[in-house]
């Protein structure tokens, strides 16, 4: 949908998994949840995180595919991966840094969130950001994400490689990106 | 997206807008059309040939009797400019006339006279003096005779047979 | 009467709870045949009412829609909303009443089932006077179901026993607010949340039983607002509370007590506000004395200077609001708790003013629209009491029977399951109610259940409670009957009728009106649609403080719901209730209420060391009866745990998933552990909405509280040991 992007803020997460229950809901994908839902560690703490398929600019997923099978289209959405191509064959699995592309071993194919293609293309808002009582994935204008204390982010480093995304982080104030790198942690630093 | 692409990721790109992919659909559709195009072109012709009048022949006096020697040649266009003819006085009061284009590639045919026959030099075919029909060779159709009519002195070209 | 007529095993062979996963027709059917239409309607599970879309097709439901226009949830719901179509077409729909034999349960025909039920009513009643019959109803009915069951009992079995399961829900809250308020309502529309500056969330697990309820805690943060949570667990809320109480079960009222010691001491009541609009402060004054910071500590294991920061972030912000839910009211002296909360909130001028109130949140579906009208036993139609001559003359009128007639107000739920033990009342005719799962000391549940001589059951899968029915008539989903409900905000709602009941089930208004019309009283119970109940009960509550006489289904679906009072057709409804801090008694005065502290009904002691509390998880709903019967549901919690904290679970030698027996001085159950560093190292935590071996209500007791009669469910004692898989 035009002038809305997508947010997700991990801290506003209650675990209700209402996103996982109505992601299966949509009609791309229809018995199949896509979101990706993690309890961070029970035993320690109640936080929990539901991620969508972050869109990237240059999809990693995309780039590795054997088959041709992985499409961004000219919206910005990277699309599950073509039936007639896809050979599941878990390269892409392996290769995304978030970890969101799924085998469903019984159809051979890869599929990942599309943004509930079949809602957005139409004028709707994706399943997950319209049930998420919390908020904590929205689909929202910018103007309206700028009401909250945390700022959105699209800048992810791994390592070396930096990921930009369609799908915003959003991020305590004052963190331009979001680093997952081993050597921002350590005492001694590793050479750039 | 990323600067010095190799080729091959340019054939193959990941983003649909730079896909120059050409479905199965599109394929079929493309060879329904085209063959749908040639049949219909055939039709046309063949309509055409059906549909066409007879030609109509202007009388034109091609040559003077006693112009040329017996056994000679004389090379004139009918019936339009353009269109090569060759004549040869076989005996004293004998004149024949063809269309010199060979009815294989359009070769210019030549007198024989030593075989007494039309040649094509290009595939070696052979024509009757008589009647214009293929002795030898590869041509399949006979050279198109031009019809003489003898006006005292004059020899005029009446029409062409077949009708070309 | 007596045991079920079955193994268990077999009974759950038959009736289930059998998990249903995909829609009918399977997953693609939707996209080869499109639904007919879309119904605009409200779900069927908790007190927050979300707006959803029912897709129907061909008098199917088959699928939902968010309904996005709906101002109270904007199109978010939770995984129960989310997936509760697939109740619809479920292989444990009762399709026809059944009759109990030798053999089990057999299906009937309306007709036996009905004319079985009225003869064996009459019977007893005959035999043993009215009041051997008592009426089960439920906060999952609509008002005018609801309604319809409170004249029922009293007109038609003219039995003062009719009672429901909301006296497990919001009795304590609703007797504290009329102690302060005289109206037992939220007093703020959820529109106000997030204006405050402060929101001090008591005893409410917002995150697993009102999840909508999150977005609006969330929205108070973004404006600068700070969050206080006070719960002996740290809930999914917890984890942005600014400042978290682990209070100790039991010990809420010394947490209240104290802080409201601390505004007292260090002057930041707002003496104004005391002076102009209340009455009763010096009472509350002198019984908070004993309170201070560090005794409370030692009660309630929250630092002192905890209690003191919460008391100065409360009062010294200009708008504040308190939210309690059952973590405050579940216990004997459940009013205290929540008295003592009004009267922080009385005490700091935080009442009648933008971004400032005090509000229970409603669990039940319709468990404020429940306890409206009549279903309670001591309550007449338009929150007016059973004993108020001026209330039976005008009710009486409106039904059309003598002020006399109406019975005086009887016992309470537990009260007649009690009852039915001790052998006073022999019959019970029970609607929306599954009191073996959600009653406490379910043992006692089941001997009483047992010693019933008839039982009439209506609902739409065989409960627990059900399967040791005399009757069991087949009734209907929300979805299949039209009617309002009332949301925790205090909102009457439209909830729309989009199927027809399927099979020989019929619509649980037309059962109850067909069982009142063979016991002769037809006369009364003419109606031929929800809409002519609901303008009787319009009639029947005008004037009371519950006034629904404005209220109809057009201006409910043209202003998106209607909040109470509505006196009058042109009144547009009053969503801030306690307008400029004028109270609904006659001299407008809030009432500040003594809450003095007592044990609870259970308490730990060197047989019994550890504390038990229970609730919730946000995949099942109340008994379970209805998400016990999801797959998708079920598959996120799928079975009860015992979550304890490691320092715990390490004195008994006990790792997470190991079997753990759970004992107190009822009964025992042996459940899987979860050990987690979010709970009280004091207590451990069971969720209730399982039942026979794995109902955690085996443990409770049967204290109530002495006003409200809520059973005690928050506090118990127990002991754990390691045991073995059962």
């Amino acid at each position: 949908m035009f002038g809305y992007e997508f947010y997700v803020d991990p801290s506003r997460c209650i675990g209700c998994q209402s996103c996982v229950k109505a992601c299966e809901e949509c009609e791309t994908h229809r018995g199949h949840s896509m979101i990706n839902f993690d309890f961070i560690d029970r035993s320690e703490t109640i936080g929990t995180a539901a991620f969508v398929c972050w869109h990237c600019d240059d999809p990693t997923c995309a780039q590795v595919c054997p088959a041709d099978a992985i499409k961004k289209g000219e919206d910005g959405i990277v699309q599950s991966a073509l039936k007639p191509r896809c050979i599941a064959c878990s390269n892409c699995v392996y290769a995304c840094p978030f970890g969101i592309p799924k085998i469903i071993p019984e159809y051979e194919q890869m599929m990942k969130c599309d943004m509930c293609y079949d809602r957005t293309s139409v004028g709707k808002r994706p399943m997950c950001a319209t049930v998420c009582p919390s908020q904590a994935l929205s689909y929202v204008r910018p103007e309206d994400i700028v009401r909250r204390r945390e700022k959105p982010t699209n800048v992810f480093y791994f390592g070396n490689q930096r990921v930009t995304t369609q799908v915003y982080m959003m991020t305590p104030p004052g963190a331009d990106s979001v680093t997952a790198d081993i050597t921002e942690f350590m005492w001694e630093k590793a050479d750039a | 997206m990323r600067e010095h692409e190799p080729l091959w990721r340019e054939e193959f790109s990941i983003f649909k807008a730079n896909e120059r992919y050409v479905s199965r659909r599109q394929l079929a559709k493309f060879l329904t059309l085209g063959s749908a195009a040639m049949f219909a072109g055939n039709l046309w012709i063949l309509a055409r040939s059906w549909l066409r009048k007879a030609p109509h022949y202007a009388r034109r006096a091609v040559a003077r009797a006693g112009e040329i020697p017996v056994g000679g040649v004389k090379l004139f266009q009918y019936p339009n400019p353009g269109e090569q003819c060759i004549m040869v006085r076989t005996a004293e009061d004998t004149y024949v006339a063809y269309s010199q284009k060979c009815t294989h590639l359009s070769c210019a045919v030549y007198y024989s006279r030593e075989h007494d026959r039309l040649e094509c030099p290009c595939h070696q075919g052979y024509f009757s003096i008589l009647d214009g029909s293929v002795l030898q060779g590869p041509p399949t159709r006979p050279l198109p005779k031009v019809v003489l009519e003898r006006q005292g002195d004059q020899l005029i070209a009446v029409k062409m047979e077949p009708e070309v | 009467m007596a045991k079920p007529p079955l193994p268990l095993e077999q009974l759950r062979e038959q009736f289930g709870p059998h998990l249903n996963y995909i829609p009918e027709g399977g997953w693609t059917e939707e996209s080869r045949h499109a639904p007919d239409r879309l119904v605009k309607t409200h779900c069927c599970f908790c007190g927050q009412q979300c707006g959803i879309q029912l897709k129907v097709r061909e008098n199917r439901v088959i699928g939902f829609e968010p309904w996005e226009e709906f101002p109270f949830n904007r199109g978010m719901l939770c995984p129960k909303g989310v997936k509760r179509y697939l109740q619809a077409n479920h292989p444990d729909r009762l399709m026809n009443p059944l009759l109990r034999t030798a053999a089990g349960f057999t299906p009937a025909t309306w007709d036996d089932a009905l004319d079985l039920t009225v003869r064996r009513l009459r019977e007893i009643q005959e035999r043993y006077g009215k009041d051997a019959v008592a009426v089960f109803g439920g906060a999952s009915l609509t008002t005018e179901k609801a309604y319809l069951m409170g004249k029922f009992a009293r007109v038609a079995l003219g039995t003062r026993h009719i009672d429901y399961n909301g006296r497990l829900c919001m009795v304590s809250a609703g007797t504290a607010y009329k102690l302060a308020f005289d109206v037992d309502r939220s007093l703020i529309p959820w529109s106000e949340i997030p204006k405050a500056e402060v929101l001090f969330v008591a005893g409410a697990n917002v995150g697993e039983c009102a999840p909508i309820t999150t977005d609006y805690i969330w929205r108070c943060r973004d404006n600068g607002g700070k969050l206080i949570v006070a719960d002996p667990r740290m809930t999914p809320i917890s984890r942005n509370a600014d400042l978290f109480l682990p209070v100790r079960p039991g010990t809420d009222l010394a947490l209240l007590n104290s802080m409201l010691y601390v505004v007292l001491r260090d002057n930041l009541q707002d003496d104004k506000f005391i002076a102009g609009h209340t009455s009763g402060f010096e009472a509350v004054k002198a019984s908070v004395e004993r309170y201070d910071p560090r005794t409370a500590a030692e009660m309630t294991g929250v630092p002192p200077d905890a209690i003191e920061k919460a008391a100065h972030w409360f009062a010294k912000a200009d708008r504040a609001i308190a939210m309690h839910a059952r973590g405050l009211e579940h216990h004997s002296k459940g009013v205290e708790n929540c008295s003592a909360l009004i009267n922080l909130t009385l005490a700091t001028g935080h009442i009648g003013r933008e971004g400032c109130g005090c509000t229970m949140i409603t669990g039940q579906g319709n468990g404020q629209g429940g306890r409206e009208h009549g279903q309670k036993c001591d309550q007449l139609p338009g929150q007016r009491s059973l004993l108020d001559p001026k209330a039976r003359e005008h009710v009486a009128k409106v039904w059309g029977i003598l002020p006399d007639d109406l019975p005086q107000p009887g016992y309470t739920a537990q009260e007649i399951m009690n009852a039915i033990h001790a052998g006073e009342i022999k019959a019970l005719f029970s609607a929306c109610f599954n009191p073996l799962v959600s009653l406490p000391n379910a043992d006692f549940t089941r001997e009483a259940l047992e010693k019933l001589e008839f039982f009439c059951v209506t609902d739409f899968f065989l409960s627990e409670t059900a399967r040791f029915a005399d009757v069991v008539l087949a009734g209907s989903l929300q979805e299949e009957e039209e009617g309002v409900t009332c949301s925790a905000e205090g909102r009457v709602i439209h909830i729309q009728r989009a199927v027809d009941p399927p099979g020989n089930a019929r619509r649980d208004s037309d059962i109850v009106c067909e069982v009142a019309r063979r016991l002769g009283k037809e006369k009364f119970f003419t109606y031929r649609s929800s809409r002519e109940i609901f303008d009787e009960l319009r009639e029947a509550s005008r004037g009371g403080h519950a006034d629904y006489y404005g209220i109809t289904y057009e201006k409910i679906d043209l202003q998106k719901g209607v909040f109470w009072p509505c006196p009058s057709l042109d009144h547009p409804g009053t969503p801030n209730l306690i307008e400029d801090g004028v109270s609904f008694f006659p001299d407008g005065k809030c009432r500040f209420q003594v809450a003095e502290w007592r044990e609870s009904g259970d308490p730990v002691d060197a047989d019994f060391p550890i504390y038990l509390t229970t609730g919730r998880v946000v995949s099942q709903y109340l008994s379970g009866t209805q998400t016990r019967r999801i797959g998708g549901l079920v598959d996120i919690y799928p079975e009860p745990r015992v979550e304890m904290h490691p320092k715990l679970a390490a004195q008994y030698g006990i790792a997470d998933k190991d079997w753990v027996t759970v004992t107190s001085r009822r009964s025992e159950i042996t459940l899987r552990a979860s050990v987690v560093r979010t709970i009280r190292p004091d207590t451990v935590f069971i969720p209730y909405h399982w039942a026979d071996e794995k109902s955690v209500n085996r443990l409770t007791h049967r204290t109530l509280d002495p006003r409200s009669k809520i059973p005690e469910f928050k506090v118990s004692a127990c002991r754990i040991h390691k045991g073995a898989q059962p």
